[in-house]
């Protein structure tokens, strides 16, 4: 029979399902000690059964007799005949991993030597029949040979070859059967007949068994993963084809837009749904560290605890399976390395139980596992030590590392810092394995310790495989990938700074960059030459001598340099897939991807590019040209950011010239009143800004201190919570201030290759508090600005550039107006029939869709938007244009951009509605000097 | 399908030109034929890589079948197809000038390739067949797309 490979297949899945929980069951059993779960007990008989009984069916005979004297034992345990003690347990888990390696290798395993376990299983039922008078030694052999005590209707169950249990359990049983069916009852829900006997006792597991399997049925099927594999390219398909449907038919209008909404939702609700298939809860992993910390605790004498939270968090099924062993080596470390010995701890004042925090949440599309234990901590001046030792460092650079970075030294190969390598971990696979190994899986690691305090690794995951962030480039016309994690930085070299910041060095161009020299690799040079053909490296990036220059800095783990390119797009998630085998030659790409038109974009490969252009570093001493101050000009630019962490995934920066000082306090130090946070200190009391209160950051995570910076706002002390200070940078470069921008964070900077929100301390105080800015608000009382406060009034900004639009904005804001943003007049006029609460519009004269003069008229010949002033707003201001505007309605004409006459026009327009009526005649005759034909900002 | 092959030993070929070279190969071996000949190129390709595109979502390998030939490069044009070869790992599709009919040819009708067609060298040739005007070359993917 052992020759049906489906059947042998079908058990070793339904087999590995039943053993799947067996210890963490076992374990809650053994923790519950004398008063532990009957239901619990049932659960894991049940499953232990079952695996009896299909492998007595198949003939396998060994994972039979195993299950059967494991069963044995939960019987007795389920009668409460055995009170478990942890050697039980120790012996039926290591039966329990017995049984699993045999179910993993079925064919051989008939050929296993079980006696081991067999022996010791059943000395331990034998142990509890302390009265039985004959001996069970014949356990092992019972499966095959029904003895005499079994009862007749044994024969009865068809299917498996039941096994037996010894003559005095049986015997035993029968003598407490009275007790027993109210236990039974109680037990087992399904137990409705009340059985008295065995066999329907039996009878009434497999009931439940099929009753527990209808179930699962009902709300599970397996489906083979290459099927879904291949739904998950039709549905990305689907929604590529959506996306050029939706291009298609942006430029039309009507009925057929319902259509392409309801394509549009369809199709990424897909999407979803069968992504969802491939995802797994990561409590199949975690669920085996409870075994791992008993085992290492034992094996170490160190006693330690696990705590897991966030089991059910979801990944991908690859990358729940990969991130196992990684895992398995950190919780181990954990214990080997970071938990001290409880004499230790006791010493040092912790608890003598150590424990290790294993938790796993979603954060911003990813998913974060952290291992974070109450141990010793690493210290950071042995690593230095081993560093210099290893010569990975000079003594010199060792010192002035910081701690921080000196721990990461515990990523690099052949790094370990253990006294001496134990039996638990240390065994040649370092912590750089698993950090390849994570990266592998597209994600990352990284490492916090505190001395005497613990250590914390947090790893970010993508929540599916394979979808790598990347920053889409144009070279030759052609559009390649970048992966983010090799870019560093870009760099924009305007035309008259290339004399300064790119130079040339021998045979190589390089880049100035901060002090620093990069070699420049010109991508379309790279890629339009062949790998076999004669390349004239000396040819000099004349190419893009004029214009601006698109620099990305990459960083391939050994050295950085710099890739020209023609253009930078958006960055992109993309999804990686292979190239086929003749493309296997082309040394500067790793992969290809879709983009969202559907076009193939080749992922380029920073370390092959710099193998392919023989690359080497560039030391600043054979710099012969360009001249001398560069670099300190460029210092110049650079400013100082204090670095610090609300929650623990995301970095914030502060400029340090606005820091007064720094603070460390209690978090039991801050008052809350009246919704605001106070700290008492000094006698006075602080308002304190939590970050998550006004922005969109994370909120922090508990903790004992914190860090408060304070600084002064119109003379008042306001503090900003910072839980965690990292560091003071040197920074320079541009703040990407459109893509984070939010109130209170004025736009984002890498700092160490990290994304870093750069904090507008003064937006967040007057979100904060808003009552300190009344008065700024109040501009001088010449506008008479006392109808309505500037701060209740909305204005309508309409405008179709986006520059314009922002800076308008900005003006009116920082005076104090809400505003209101729209793209063209159609939106704006859409905006109000919307009822959109507006007290002003201001409006650019050209815009698609409908102009300004369109926007005016419309609004003077509804009847209740009339009254609404408007404000035109253009760099023509002929007499022509004033008279048109006129004739559209317009209250008032302003100049690009001339703030203070556009606050004070609209402030006098919107604030003061009773001196309108002139309003557009004072403003022809002082607005506009000569009323010149153009003016321009 | 596969009954009446077997019983009477013949294959299924989908022809295709090249220039004006008639090629054929077995239509079990083709997984489709689309159009989709808009190629990213890849730079440091081998020349007979014409680029690749986006077949359902996975990046198949355009292979310049004229070129591999030693045709030279092939225009493309409204009629060109990209005749995807069935593959159980990437998937390449050979670029072809036009599709031709579906033919049933009998086994032992297929006569050897003689050393050269048209100057091409014969080892990319399995066999010849004749049509009742123009000879079919069935082509030997092994050689065309070597592992």
């Amino acid at each position: 029979m052992l020759d049906d490979q489906e059947i042998l297949d079908e058990f070793r899945v339904e087999a590995a399902e039943h053993l799947a929980d067996i210890e963490t069951e076992l374990l809650t059993i053994e923790s519950d000690g004398d008063e532990f779960d009957v239901d619990l007990v049932n659960k894991v008989f049940r499953g232990v059964h079952s695996i009896k009984g299909a492998a007595g069916f198949i003939g396998l005979n060994k994972i039979n007799t195993l299950a059967h004297c494991l069963e044995n034992l939960l019987n007795l345990m389920r009668e409460k005949q055995l009170i478990p003690t942890p050697a039980h347990i120790e012996e039926m888990l290591q039966s329990a991993d017995k049984l699993r390696l045999m179910i993993n290798h079925v064919a051989s395993s008939n050929e296993t030597d079980i006696r081991d376990h067999v022996d010791a299983l059943t000395a331990i039922a034998e142990g509890t029949k302390h009265e039985g008078t004959q001996p069970a030694d014949n356990v092992n052999e019972t499966e095959t040979e029904p003895t005499p005590s079994l009862p007749p209707d044994g024969a009865q169950v068809a299917a498996p070859p039941r096994a037996v249990e010894t003559p005095t359990v049986e015997s035993k049983e029968c003598s407490r059967q009275p007790e027993q069916v109210p236990l039974e009852a109680t037990a087992q829900a399904d137990s409705n007949s009340g059985s008295s006997e065995k066999q329907n006792d039996l009878q009434v597991i497999y009931d439940g068994q099929t009753r527990a399997h209808k179930r699962v049925a009902e709300s599970s099927i397996r489906v083979p993963v290459d099927a879904i594999d291949h739904l998950m390219n039709l549905a990305g398909e689907l929604v590529l084809s959506r996306n050029q449907l939706l291009q298609a038919m942006g430029s039309q209008e009507g009925a057929i837009d319902g259509v392409v909404a309801r394509i549009n939702q369809v199709t990424s609700e897909l999407q979803d749904a069968i992504m969802q298939t491939r995802m797994q809860p990561i409590g199949t992993v975690f669920n085996r560290f409870t075994r791992v910390m008993r085992d290492l605790g034992n094996s170490l004498g160190k006693k330690c605890q696990i705590e897991i939270v966030g089991k059910e968090v979801e990944l991908d099924k690859t990358i729940v399976e990969a991130i196992g062993d990684p895992l398995t080596h950190l919780v181990r470390n954990a214990v080997d390395h970071g938990i001290e010995s409880e004499s230790d701890r006791i010493a040092a004042g912790k608890p003598a139980i150590g424990s290790v925090h294993l938790c796993a949440l979603h954060q911003s599309g990813k998913v974060r596992i952290e291992i974070a234990d109450d141990g010793g901590g690493i210290d950071a001046d042995n690593i230095r030590k081993k560093a210099v030792e290893k010569g990975l460092l000079t003594s010199e650079d060792a010192a002035a590392l910081a701690d921080r970075d000196a721990i990461r030294f515990i990523f690099q190969p052949g790094f370990s810092t253990a006294e001496r390598l134990s039996d638990v971990s240390g065994r040649g696979v370092g912590m750089d394995v698993v950090k390849t190994n994570i990266e592998k899986l597209g994600g990352s690691v990284e490492v916090d310790s505190v001395l005497g305090t613990g250590t914390t690794i947090s790893i970010t995951l993508p929540l599916t495989l394979a979808i790598i962030p990347s920053l889409i480039v144009q070279s030759n016309g052609d559009r390649f990938a970048i992966p983010q994690v090799n870019i560093v930085e870009l760099v924009r070299v305007r035309s008259d700074e290339h004399s300064d910041r790119l130079g040339r060095v021998g045979e190589a161009d390089v880049l100035r960059l901060r002090g620093e020299l990069l070699p420049l690799v010109a991508l379309n040079q790279t890629l339009g030459s062949n790998s076999d053909s004669n390349r004239e490296t000396s040819e000099s990036l004349e190419s893009f001598s004029h214009g601006a220059v698109n620099i990305v800095v990459v960083d391939t783990g050994q050295f950085r340099y710099g890739l020209v390119v023609e253009q930078l797009f958006d960055s992109e998630e993309i999804v990686v897939k292979p190239l086929g085998q003749h493309l296997s030659v082309c040394p500067c790409l790793s992969g290809a991807t879709i983009l969202g038109d559907g076009r193939v974009a080749l992922i380029l490969d920073v370390g092959g590019i710099a193998q392919f252009e023989k690359l080497r570093i560039v030391s600043v001493e054979n710099v012969n040209s360009g001249p001398p101050g560069v670099d300190e000009e460029e210092l110049d630019e650079t400013h100082d950011v204090l670095v610090f962490r609300n929650h623990s995934a995301e970095r914030f920066a502060i400029s340090m010239g606005i820091v007064a000082r720094i603070e460390r306090i209690r978090t039991d130090q801050i008052d809350s009143v009246g919704g605001k946070n106070l700290l008492q200190y000094r006698g006075v009391s602080l308002p304190l800004i939590c970050l998550e209160d006004h922005t969109s950051a994370k909120p922090r995570l508990e903790s004992r201190h914190l860090f408060v910076i304070v600084f002064d706002v119109l003379g008042r002390e306001v503090g900003l919570i910072a839980p965690t200070l990292e560091d003071i940078r040197e920074v320079s470069g541009p703040v990407d201030t459109a893509t984070l921008k939010e109130i209170g964070i004025s736009g984002a900077m890498v700092i160490d290759d990290a994304a870093t929100r750069i904090v507008d301390l003064f937006e967040l105080a007057q979100c904060a508090e808003p009552a300190w800015f009344e008065h700024r608000t109040r501009l001088p009382n010449d506008v008479g600005a006392d109808e309505r406060s500037i701060s209740e009034t909305t204005i309508l900004v309409a405008e179709d550039s986006g520059f314009f639009r922002k800076q308008v904005k900005k003006y009116l804001e920082e005076s104090g107006f809400r505003v209101v943003e729209a793209e063209d007049g159609q939106m704006a006029w859409d905006l109000l029939l919307q009822g959109e609460d507006v007290h002003g519009v201001v409006t650019d004269v050209q815009m698609p869709n409908m102009t300004g003069f369109e926007l005016s008229r419309h609004i003077k010949d509804h009847p209740e938007l009339k009254t609404l002033p408007v404000i035109a707003l253009t760099s023509l201001a002929g007499d022509e244009d004033i008279r048109k505007g006129e004739d559209a309605g317009v209250d008032d004409y302003q100049v690009k951009m001339d703030r203070e006459r556009l606050i004070s026009s609209v402030i006098r327009l919107t604030c003061n509605p009773r001196s309108r009526d002139s309003v557009f005649a004072a403003t022809a005759d002082d607005g506009l000097p000569n009323h010149s034909s153009e003016t321009r900002l | 399908m596969s009954v009446t092959a077997e019983m009477t030993s013949t294959t299924e070929m989908v022809t295709f030109y090249v220039q004006d070279l008639l090629l054929g190969i077995p239509i079990r071996q083709v997984k489709e034929i689309n159009r989709n000949v808009d190629v990213t190129r890849v730079p440091q390709a081998p020349e007979f890589v014409r680029g690749v595109v986006n077949l359902r979502g996975d990046v198949a390998t355009v292979i310049d079948l004229s070129r591999v030939l030693g045709m030279g490069s092939c225009c493309i044009n409204d009629a060109s197809r990209n005749v995807v070869i069935q593959s159980d790992e990437h998937f390449n599709g050979l670029l072809v000038d036009r599709v031709a009919d579906i033919v049933c040819v009998p086994d032992h009708m297929i006569t050897p390739a003689p050393a050269n067609v048209q100057g091409i060298e014969g080892r990319f040739f399995r066999g010849v067949y004749a049509l009742e005007r123009e000879l079919v070359v069935i082509l030997d993917l092994a050689e065309i797309l070597p592992e």
